[in-house]
């Protein structure tokens, strides 16, 4: 059953006061939290977090297509190697 | 030799064979699967046998049903059975700008720049991951141990030069955001549910 919409999206509190700290800052950042389960708000646009996944903190660049998503949508638990092939990167 | 096999990119491999006119599978591994028919010529892993797509059907997610040039009979099929196929890294196209093949950017070195402005051997990019949220830099450090990620991002890597195989990093600085007081998960979401509460 979807959350009722009268309570709004979940977020750990705390994730705001250092999203607020780190969007003051002049520094590269990497916010690292262990809250899989708080949605992404549109003031974490930009923001860089450190997703855990149970092993490593995963960066996960904070875009507009995100808002609404959980954060452990971008960070898989179990990781799976695939080939480069011709596959690109793009640096942001 | 060993520059050679550097320079040929692993692109899809033979499976089993398919009816009796020398049809057989294959496994994409390239971004569009269908790409692997565009790519030409395609080679094994000896380099010495070169095969050519002639027609090319979906079976199943990155899997095909491909009929090989000079390829007819089912025997001739099975023998390829398990072969890797690779391309030469110059038949593919010039990437645009900021961008660039994973191929290229694994195995580079990579160099950590401190304020002073002094570089230091960070690591080798093991890989190049991406799981919706930006492309990730996984770094195998020198001394070997755990891997680290970071964020594929000009600010965390200014200088990337594929010629002479290195890139330098800024690593970011890193702030942990945890609960203070690790309680119970109640308290947790009666406080974190306030910011997008309407009152209707």
């Amino acid at each position: 059953m979807a959350r009722s919409i009268w309570k709004g999206p979940f977020v750990d509190g705390y994730l705001l006061k250092k999203a607020e700290a780190a969007r003051a800052s002049t520094r590269a950042e990497v916010i690292k939290i262990w809250s899989r389960r708080s949605t992404i708000l549109p003031q974490f646009v930009g923001l860089t977090f450190g997703v855990y996944n149970g092993h490593k903190h995963v960066p996960v660049n904070v875009t507009e297509d995100m808002i609404g998503h959980k954060f452990g949508e971008f960070s898989p638990t179990r990781t799976f190697h695939g080939h480069a092939a011709d596959k690109k990167a793009r640096r942001g | 030799m060993s520059d050679d096999r550097s320079r040929r990119i692993l692109v899809g491999r033979f499976g089993a064979p398919h009816g009796v006119r020398g049809e057989l599978r294959l496994q994409s591994f390239t971004q569009d699967p269908q790409a692997i028919g565009a790519y030409a010529p395609l080679f094994d892993e000896s380099g010495r046998g070169r095969y050519k797509i002639v027609s090319l059907r979906p079976v199943k997610g990155t899997s095909f049903v491909v009929r090989i040039e000079g390829i007819s009979t089912r025997e001739a099929a099975a023998a390829l059975t398990n072969q890797p196929l690779y391309i030469e890294r110059d038949n593919l196209p010039e990437p645009e700008e900021e961008e660039f093949y994973l191929a290229d950017l694994i195995g580079l070195t990579a160099f950590a720049r401190d304020e002073s402005g002094a570089e230091l051997p960070f690591g080798r990019v093991k890989d190049v991951l991406n799981f919706g949220g930006g492309d990730i830099l996984e770094i195998e450090p020198p001394e070997g141990g755990e891997t680290i990620l970071l964020p594929f991002t000009r600010a965390v890597v200014p200088e990337l030069d594929l010629a002479a195989r290195r890139l330098v990093v800024i690593p970011p600085d890193e702030i942990e955001a945890r609960e203070d007081t690790p309680t119970d998960d109640e308290d947790a979401t009666d406080s974190s549910a306030e910011p997008g509460r309407s009152d209707d």
